[in-house]
C-alpha cells in the first residue's frame, strides 16, 4: 500500500519491466494480518487442533467470496456503483434451486439458480442504462422486486434441497472442502480475465474514468451491463449453492448484502473505483468468518460481534486510506458524473 | 442557488421562476404521483377524507421525513448516510428502555450519538474516507448496539413519548403538523440560514468555500450534528407511534430515505438541497405503502409493486428534466 497508483495492472506491468525487488506492500495485507492475528487467538483460545477453525472457515467463506466477487466487479465500476441487490437475489435463488431441482434434478437446480440471478440483474440493468436510475437506487428497487418473487415462491414451495447437491456442497478432497476449491478456480479466473483479458481491462478502465474509457472506445454502457449481470450470476450460484448448506429461508441473503461490499473493502479493492483486488476477498473473508468463530467461541453476543464488525470495517477504511492517499476526491469525482471538475484541486482542499 | 448573497444585484422574477421550474421540476413530478396515489387511495376508500382517515394515513410517513430530511442534509454536502435505518431504530430502543428506566442515561445517550456523528463528519473531511463506507460500517454498530440493549423487540416508551402519539387535534391530521414541521426546520436551516448555504456550496465547489474564508471542516461538522439531531427525532417519533423498541423497526429507511431525497430532486453529487421536494418524496413512498394494503393487493407483492413505482417515477423525472434542459 505504499505505491499511490490504483491500478493493479501498470504495477505489475512496471514491476516486471523495471525487474527492482523493491518489496511492494499488497493491498489485501491487512486483511491477511487481520486473519493470521484472529487465527492465532482462536489457537490460544482453543485447545482443538490449529488447522480446524481454518478448515471450519473454508466450509463457509466461500459464499461470502462468490458473492463478494460479483461486489467487487461491481464497486470497480466506480464510484455509485453498489450492488444492494444480492442479498435478496441470494434469498430467492435458494428457493428457486429447491424448486428446480426437486423435479428436474440438482445441476438443473443450479442452472435455474445462476439464470434467476440473472433474470434479476436484468432489471437493475435495464434501470440503470435506459432509465439512467443510479445504480443504488435500481439495485434497491430489483431487491424489492426479488423480494416479492421470494414470498411467492416460498408459499409455493417446501421441499428441501436436492441429496446429491447437499452432498456436493458438504463434500472435502484432502480435508478441503470441494466448494472452496471451485470458488477459488473463479477467483482465479476473474482475477486472470481482469488481467489479461480486453474486458476485464475495460472494467479497470471504466472505474479508473468512465469518460476516458469512453473517448478510448469502450463501450461503457456494455461493459457495465456485463458487470451487473456477473455480479447477479454470482449471488444466483450462492444462493442455489447456500440452498443445500443451509436451508432456504425469506432471510437467507439478508446479511450477505452487507457483508459482501464489508469484504470488498477490507479485502483492499479501492472503493472508489478501478483498482480490483480478487485475492483479498479470500483474506478478507476467512478474517470475517474466522472472527465470527473467535467471538462465539469467547461468548459474545450477536450485538457486540456486529459492533466489532462495524468498528473494524471503519478503522480499516481510515487506515487504508490515509496509506494510499484515496478516497473521498474520487469518490466525488465520480459520483457528481457528469460534471467537470478536476480531482487534484479537490485532492488538494481535503488534503 | 447561491447567487443572490455573492452578487449585488438579485435575479430578476424571470430567472428566478426559470431556476425553480428547473430545479423544482422533480419535485413536481413527485407531487404528481402523490396526487395520483392519493386519488386512487380515496376513491378506493372515501373513509380517508376524514381527519381520522388522514392521520393513519399519513402517520407513518412522519419518521420517514425526518429521516429524509436528515439524509437530504448529508447528500447536500455530496455524501450518503447509510447507517440512518439501524440508527433510527437504535434511538427507538433507546427511547423504550433507558428513556424510560433512566432517562437522564438516555438522553446521554442520545447526546452521545450526535458526538459521534459529528466525529464522522470529522473523519470523512480529515482523512478522506468515503461516507457510504464509514456510515455503512457504523450501520453495523448500530445494529450491534440495537441487538445488545434490545435483543428482541420490546420495552415500552416513556409516556410523555407515547403522549406525543396519542396527539389527536380535532381541527387537522396531527402527522400533516410534524410533516409540517419537520419540512419547516429542513427548509430554515438549508435555504434561510448562512449555514444551509455552506452546506451546499460544500458540496457544490468546496474550492470556493474555503477560498471565501469558511472552514470546510467545521460545515461537515455541523451538518452531520444537526442531521444526527433530525434522526433521533425520526426514531422519537417512530417510538411514540409503536410504543415499543426494535432495532428493526426501520431497516428500509436507508434507501428508503436516499429514494426519497432523489425522488424529490436532490441529487448523488451534491450541491442541491430541497427540503419541500425531499417531504413530497417521503410521502409519497409512504402512502404507496398505504395504498397498496389499501387496495388489497397481496402482501407479497407489495413490495415488488413499491420498487416498480419507484422505478417509473424516477424515470418520469429523467424524462422530465431532459424535456425542460432541451
Amino acid at each position: 500500500m505504499t505505491t499511490t497508483l490504483p491500478d493493479t495492472t501498470s504495477q505489475t506491468v512496471r514491476r516486471r519491466q523495471a525487474g527492482r525487488s523493491r518489496l511492494v506492500w499488497p493491498a489485501w495485507g491487512w486483511s491477511f494480518i487481520g486473519m493470521i492475528g484472529v487465527w492465532l487467538c482462536i489457537i490460544t483460545v482453543s485447545s482443538g487442533s490449529p488447522i480446524e477453525p481454518l478448515n471450519q472457515a473454508l466450509t463457509l467463506a466461500p459464499y461470502l467470496v462468490l458473492v463478494a466477487l460479483g461486489q467487487m466487479l461491481v464497486i470497480t465500476l466506480g464510484p455509485g456503483n453498489i450492488d444492494v441487490s444480492v442479498g435478496a437475489i441470494i434469498s430467492m435463488t435458494a428457493y428457486v434451486s429447491v424448486a428446480v431441482s426437486f423435479s428436474m434434478g440438482p445441476v438443473a437446480g443450479i442452472a435455474a439458480a445462476i439464470a434467476a440471478g440473472i433474470a434479476a440483474a436484468s432489471c437493475s440493468v435495464i434501470a440503470i442504462l435506459l432509465l439512467r436510475v443510479p445504480p443504488i437506487i435500481a439495485t434497491l428497487a430489483t431487491s424489492l422486486i426479488v423480494a416479492s418473487a421470494t414470498l411467492l415462491l416460498a408459499g409455493a414451495n417446501r421441499s428441501g434441497a436436492a441429496p446429491a447437491l447437499r452432498d456436493f456442497v458438504n463434500a472435502k478432497v484432502a480435508g478441503i472442502p470441494v466448494i472452496a476449491i471451485v470458488v477459488g478456480l473463479v477467483t482465479v479466473a476473474v482475477a486472470f480475465a481482469l488481467r489479461r483479458t480486453t474486458f476485464g481491462l475495460a472494467v479497470i478502465a471504466t472505474g479508473q474514468s468512465f469518460k476516458a474509457a469512453g473517448k478510448a472506445g469502450i463501450r461503457v454502457p456494455f461493459v457495465t451491463a456485463v458487470v451487473y449481470l456477473l455480479s447477479g450470476t454470482f449471488a444466483g450460484l450462492a444462493g442455489g449453492l447456500l440452498a443445500a448448506f443451509i436451508s432456504p429461508s425469506t432471510v437467507l441473503g439478508t446479511s450477505y448484502m452487507l457483508d459482501s461490499i464489508a469484504v470488498v473493502v477490507v479485502g483492499g479493492t479501492l472503493i472508489a473505483g478501478g483498482r480490483p483486488v480478487p485475492f483479498g476477498l479470500w483474506t478478507g473473508a476467512t478474517f470475517f468468518v474466522l472472527l465470527s468463530g473467535l467471538l462465539n467461541l469467547v461468548g459474545w453476543s450477536v450485538g457486540a460481534q456486529n459492533i466489532l464488525k462495524g468498528v473494524l470495517v471503519v478503522l480499516v477504511v481510515v487506515i487504508s486510506s490515509a496509506a494510499t492517499r484515496t478516497g473521498r476526491s474520487s469518490l466525488r469525482r465520480l459520483l457528481e458524473g457528469r460534471r467537470t471538475q478536476t480531482p487534484t484541486t479537490k485532492e488538494k482542499i481535503h488534503g | 442557488m447561491t447567487s443572490s448573497t455573492l452578487t449585488p444585484t438579485l435575479p430578476d422574477t424571470r430567472t428566478r421562476l426559470k431556476v425553480t421550474a428547473a430545479h423544482g421540476s422533480p419535485a413536481l413530478l413527485s407531487l404528481v404521483a402523490m396526487v395520483v396515489i392519493f386519488s386512487i387511495a380515496v376513491a378506493n376508500q372515501p373513509g380517508i377524507l376524514s381527519i381520522p382517515g388522514l392521520t393513519l394515513m399519513l402517520m407513518s410517513a412522519v419518521p420517514l421525513v425526518l429521516a429524509t430530511q436528515a439524509q437530504m442534509l448529508i447528500m447536500s454536502v455530496g455524501d450518503i448516510d447509510l447507517g440512518i435505518g439501524y440508527l433510527v431504530g437504535f434511538v427507538t430502543v433507546i427511547a423504550a428502555t433507558l428513556l424510560q428506566t433512566s432517562p437522564f442515561v438516555g438522553i446521554l445517550v442520545l447526546g452521545t450519538i450526535v458526538i459521534a456523528y459529528a466525529a464522522l463528519g470529522l473523519i470523512i473531511q480529515k482523512r478522506n474516507v468515503p461516507s457510504i463506507i464509514v456510515t455503512l460500517g457504523m450501520s453495523f454498530v448500530w445494529l450491534g448496539l440495537g441487538l445488545q440493549f434490545l435483543p428482541t423487540p420490546g420495552g415500552e416508551a416513556p409516556a410523555w413519548l407515547a403522549a406525543i402519539g396519542r396527539w389527536r387535534p380535532d381541527w387537522v391530521p396531527a402527522p400533516l403538523v410534524f410533516i409540517l414541521i419537520a419540512t419547516l426546520v429542513g427548509w430554515l436551516i438549508v435555504r434561510r440560514s448562512r449555514l444551509g448555504t455552506r452546506m451546499r456550496a460544500l458540496g457544490s465547489s468546496p474550492a470556493t468555500l474555503e477560498k471565501l474564508g469558511w472552514s470546510l471542516t467545521r460545515t461537515r461538522v455541523l451538518t452531520y450534528l444537526i442531521a444526527a439531531g433530525l434522526i433521533i427525532a425520526a426514531g422519537l417519533m417512530l417510538a411514540s407511534q409503536t410504543r415499543s423498541g426494535d432495532i428493526n423497526s426501520a431497516s428500509n429507511f436507508t434507501l428508503m430515505t436516499i429514494a426519497a431525497v432523489i425522488l424529490g430532486g436532490g441529487n448523488f453529487s451534491g450541491g442541491r438541497a430541497l427540503p419541500l421536494g425531499a417531504t413530497l418524496g417521503a410521502v409519497t413512498l409512504g402512502l404507496i405503502t398505504v395504498l397498496l394494503s389499501l387496495i388489497n393487493l397481496s402482501s407479497s407483492l407489495q413490495s415488488a409493486a413499491q420498487g416498480l413505482i419507484v422505478l417509473a417515477v424516477l424515470a418520469g423525472r429523467v424524462i422530465t428534466e431532459r424535456a425542460i434542459r432541451s
